[in-house]
């Protein structure tokens, strides 16, 4: 009896407790709903406190000699066999961690699917011709001498919530991308050191400037994309948590519903908005087809690969040899039977830096000779023969593919035993262990841990390794799954770590980002020039060598300010030296082309796609074909089939 | 003293009667003997060599470098290459191979592409190849010795901590046994997968090999032990009301001899026929997560890894998964047949059938 009243005590305090809990937090819900900030006065007074950034003037003031061009001459991209409609499906390797496109843990996979592949730019790098089309800007006129490029809007631009896109999106464009709100140190450098004036003329035209005529200072301006001004009226500093899961008005063709289209953690929906203000334009209404883009959540590659072979998926890239040659051979049946298709696409792009990222504060790591020896003692050259089969090539430095700024005289050490053992032997790693591993005179192993968050190329670590070993090099390898293998990263927990950085279609390489010392540590270097022993390590950047030289950040800052195209390209071969002889970066191996297989009611035009083009999906140029979905399920359940397609576009191929 | 038995003699001889699980344990003793010595049967190192009149034992020594058998190179001496090498010149050298050449770490690839490879006696793979062209066979075996001797260290401790606590609960009771049970019962709430790949998350991966599987092991164990006290609790109870165990007390033996010396035979047996079906569940739980990826770290030879790579290349490498699954069936049907005989033979109804 007594103990059931103390049940009962127990039972109701923990109900008191729980009550006390959710009641809590419901508060606070409601308290960062309803508080209602509206920022205009801060805004503003954001915009009149620096005179020199933002500038109003009247049309009467915009130059009277400017040459605007529309670039409407250039061809349209996609295809007019294009079809509107139907449903596409595709694979997600991991859930967005949120919808954000700044901020913390924004720049997933997932991203350009929100922005950078689907938003509107001012105007866009025509895909075959490298030359601007107009996007949200009608006309513009590029100013070198005053640094300045001039920008009509389309009147008929606006949000998919109806809201016209005016210049004001883009004043509040550098008001947000400078702001502390966002927790995005490296929008607030760019957008506060690379811009330096925007300025109104009316609601449909105004400039924007950069400090240094820079060679592509255009593409710098015209590639901008606004942040709608009339969303974010509550921007404070709850942005991260308020906004997680919030889908703001976008300029693109497709949106998203986040009651509907969202179920966290399963799946997300893209529907096309059949009002977008662009479907009539030129350049974009043979693109973006499909009604509907549903991304599944899929972690697993070969149920990924199973399920598009049952035709729920609509494509798979084959990347990886084992896909292409094995799993999904020529003969395959669905193949021979034409369901499936098979296209190799040669582009022409700045290629992801596979490589190894070697974090150079880390214990024999910072030792030169030491990274020297890893370099020679990574077989890459067995690597693409045996895992890639021959069909890619090694990388030479981290900024391949850019052209005449690429230092084409650097060569990428090879494997060699004898080279990695005198390095070796060099930092005092002169004897074997009794497993072959070599030791230096205080026992220490030479053994370091190979992280990353690619599962698909675990295998080629396991080469490395294996042959390492050959020079006495020990490699753990440590396979994480994607999320948590870039957490590492950017915590600069690493040793070694394998990964790529997508790469962006520009002119030149940047180095800021990847070598300069500001992202490797606060405060690196003491004022006589020396490193600073008490230097912090600086995380959530894309140092990920921990890199931190002088000399590298003189010219870093020299690069970025030039505005002399040969100049840069010199400041460019002698920065890529110095990184190569730093040897904190061991390059892999690079891809020529990109090659997938698709089901036939997938289609793309006729060249299949552009020359510059990153993959197969990015410029939207695909439409799916219901008709032929139906088509080919009857076919298939009837097992009737069609000519088999297996094609190799090397209309862009470039020699090895 | 609790083989002297003659209860416990009746039992074992009970035991050997029952022949199924009689010989599957003889069968498992013999692979768990022939699996500690599994550098003798695969291994790329060669058992013996003979060269220029000395004799060398490569398997259990430090690694040789090539230059000691008149090779060129300064890394570990390739035996299989030597031994096509002293066949060729005749000069009385000789390497003598384990039976499986390979160790289960190295890729072999046949045509110098990574793939797997279909079983075949002439390339000395006698179950083929995995994706990485590994050896499966050699794989196997020494996956085998890990998931055996994983199984039972970690049987060993659970019923190490299980009895100690469960006697202690019954034999002391009261609120002792009250706290306890609740404690256990919050205990075994903590699912355990979250905590192993929460723990795994945290652990430093420079840790070798095989601290990182003592790690698993005592997470395996902290969550597993819960279920054995319940048994022993209420064994120990049972058999506190006896009156053996009271005249023990008035004789004046302490906690610990009548526990141990009284109480425990007498529960003893309820809990053999539980082992065998530990072993099961930790041979079935370290081969689950490796297939899920938190087991043991690669490329750690296991029957989980393996398997996970049969079912992603299900159709153009069935042998992979057809290896992996065969022998994780052969070695649970073994434990299962022991298992059987051992409940039977401890059980007290001793008229009862046995097919």
């Amino acid at each position: 009896m007594r103990n059931n009243e103390v049940m009962t005590k127990i039972i109701c305090f923990a109900f008191a407790i729980f009550l006390a809990i959710t009641g809590c937090s419901r508060l606070e819900d409601e308290n960062s709903k309803s508080e209602a900030i509206d920022n205009t006065e801060e805004v503003d007074n954001y915009y009149l406190e620096r005179p020199e950034f933002f500038s109003f003037k009247t049309l009467e003031d915009l130059p009277a000699d400017l040459k605007w061009t529309s670039g409407d001459d250039l061809s349209e991209i996609g295809s007019e066999k294009a079809k509107k409609g139907g449903t596409e499906y595709r694979r997600l390797q991991d859930f967005p961690r949120t919808l954000r496109t700044v901020g913390p843990d924004s720049n997933g996979s997932f991203r350009p699917l929100l922005n950078d592949y689907v938003t509107i730019s001012l105007a866009g790098t025509h895909p075959d011709e490298f030359d601007f089309y107009p996007g949200l800007a009608t006309s513009w006129a590029i100013d070198r001498d005053s640094k300045t490029v001039f920008v009509r809007l389309d009147p008929n631009a606006y949000w998919s919530d109806r809201h016209p896109v005016t210049t004001e999106d883009f004043f509040f464009m550098f008001f947000f991308y400078q702001s502390e709100y966002i927790v995005a140190p490296w929008y607030n450098n760019w957008y506060g050191t690379q811009y330096s004036n925007i300025t109104r003329y009316d609601d449909h035209t105004f400039s924007i400037s950069v400090p240094t005529d820079k060679p592509d200072m255009a593409s710098r301006i015209l590639g901008l994309r606004p942040v709608p001004r009339h969303y974010y009226y509550d921007l404070a500093d709850n942005f991260t948590e308020y906004y997680q899961w919030k889908f703001p008005p976008t300029t693109s063709a497709y949106t998203l519903d986040t009651e509907k289209d969202l179920q966290k953690g399963r799946s997300i929906k893209l529907r096309r908005n059949q009002d977008w203000w662009a479907k009539e334009k030129k350049h974009f209404r043979y693109r973006f087809n499909a009604d509907t883009i549903s991304f599944n959540v899929i972690r697993d590659s070969s149920k990924y690969f199973e399920t598009f072979r049952r035709g729920e998926i609509d494509l798979f890239d084959l990347t990886l040899s084992e896909d292409w040659y094995e799993k999904l051979p020529n003969d395959a049946p669905e193949v021979l039977k034409g369901y499936i298709q098979k296209t190799v696409f040669y582009n022409q792009h700045p290629r992801p830096t596979y490589g190894l990222w070697i974090n150079t504060n880390q214990k024999f790591l910072d030792n030169k000779s030491i990274r020297v020896g890893i370099q020679h003692a990574s077989n890459w050259k067995l690597v693409i023969e045996n895992f890639f089969r021959g069909d890619y090539q090694r990388m030479q430095t981290s900024s391949d593919g850019y052209g005449e700024f690429s230092n084409k005289n650097i060569r990428s050490r090879e494997f060699n035993l004898d080279k990695a053992q005198a390095a070796f032997s060099d930092a005092g790693f002169k004897k074997r262990g009794s497993d072959g591993i070599l030791i230096n005179e205080e026992g220490d192993r030479l053994s370091f841990t190979v992280s990353t968050g690619y599962e698909r190329f675990k295998d080629i670590l396991t080469i490395l390794k294996e042959e390492a070993a050959k020079a006495g090099l020990e490699l753990i390898i440590e396979t994480l799954d994607g999320t948590a293998g870039w957490k590492k990263v950017q915590e600069k927990k690493h040793e070694i770590h394998f990964l790529a950085f997508a790469v962006g279609l520009e002119m030149y390489p940047r180095f800021w980002e990847t070598y300069h010392s500001e992202n490797a540590f606060d405060k690196a270097f003491l004022d006589d020039g020396n490193l600073n022993p008490n230097r912090k390590v600086k995380t959530q950047t894309n140092n990920l060598e921990l890199l931190a030289i002088p000399e590298m950040d003189r010219m870093i800052n020299s690069y970025r300010g030039s505005s002399d195209k040969d100049e840069m390209i010199e400041l460019a071969h002698k920065m890529t030296q110095l990184h190569h002889d730093h040897a904190s970066f061991v390059p892999g191996f690079i891809q020529p082309s990109y090659r997938l297989g698709h089901w036939r009611w997938l289609r793309f035009p006729d060249h299949f796609n552009y020359k510059h083009s990153r993959s197969s999906t990015q410029l939207f140029v695909h439409w799916i074909d219901e008709e032929m979905r139906e088509e080919t399920l009857e076919a298939k359940r009837e097992n009737k089939s069609f000519p088999a397609r297996v094609r190799v576009f090397d209309q862009f191929a470039e020699n090895p | 003293m609790f083989i002297s038995n003659p209860e416990t003699r009746r039992k074992i001889s009970r035991f050997k009667e029952i022949k199924r699980g009689y010989y599957s344990f003889l069968i498992l003793i013999g692979i768990l003997i022939l699996t500690s010595f599994c550098e003798l049967i695969s291994n790329s190192r060669a058992l013996l060599v003979s060269y220029e009149g000395n004799l060398y034992f490569p398997t259990y020594s430090a690694f040789h470098p090539g230059t000691d058998f008149g090779l060129d190179y300064p890394y570990e001496t390739n035996y299989r290459e030597l031994k096509q090498k002293f066949q060729e010149e005749g000069t009385g050298n000789w390497v003598l191979m384990p039976p499986v050449t390979f160790n289960p770490y190295e890729n072999s690839a046949q045509d110098n592409i990574f793939r797997p490879s279909a079983p075949s006696i002439e390339n000395g793979h006698y179950l083929g190849t995995d994706t990485t062209s590994r050896d499966i066979l050699s794989r196997l075996i020494y996956g085998t010795r890990i998931a055996l001797w994983f199984a039972l260290a970690f049987t060993l401790s659970v019923y190490l901590i299980g009895i100690i606590i469960g006697c202690a609960m019954g034999y002391f009771g009261g609120i002792f046994d009250l706290l306890f049970q609740r404690f256990i019962e919050i205990w075994s709430n903590i699912p355990f997968l979250y905590m192993v790949i929460i723990v795994f998350s945290v652990v430093p991966s420079g840790l070798p090999t095989s601290a990182r599987i003592m790690i698993l092991l005592s997470v395996m164990v902290l969550f597993s032990w819960t279920s054995m006290t319940y048994y022993m609790r209420t064994e120990t109870y049972r058999e506190k009301s006896r009156d053996y165990v009271s005249a023990a007390r008035i004789m004046g033996a302490s906690t610990g001899r009548i526990i141990f010396k009284h109480i425990l035979p007498n529960a003893m047996s309820t809990l053999i026929t539980f082992v065998p079906f530990t072993v099961i569940a930790a041979i079935t739980a370290i081969t689950a997560l490796d297939f899920l990826g938190f087991g043991l770290p690669p490329p750690t030879p296991s029957l989980g890894e393996l398997l996970k790579q049969g079912t992603s290349s299900l159709r153009t490498a069935p042998w992979i998964v057809i290896s992996a699954f065969g022998t994780l069936v052969i070695i649970l049907t073994l434990i299962t047949f022991v298992g059987e005989a051992i409940r039977e033979s401890f059980d007290p109804k001793k008229f009862t059938i046995y097919e």
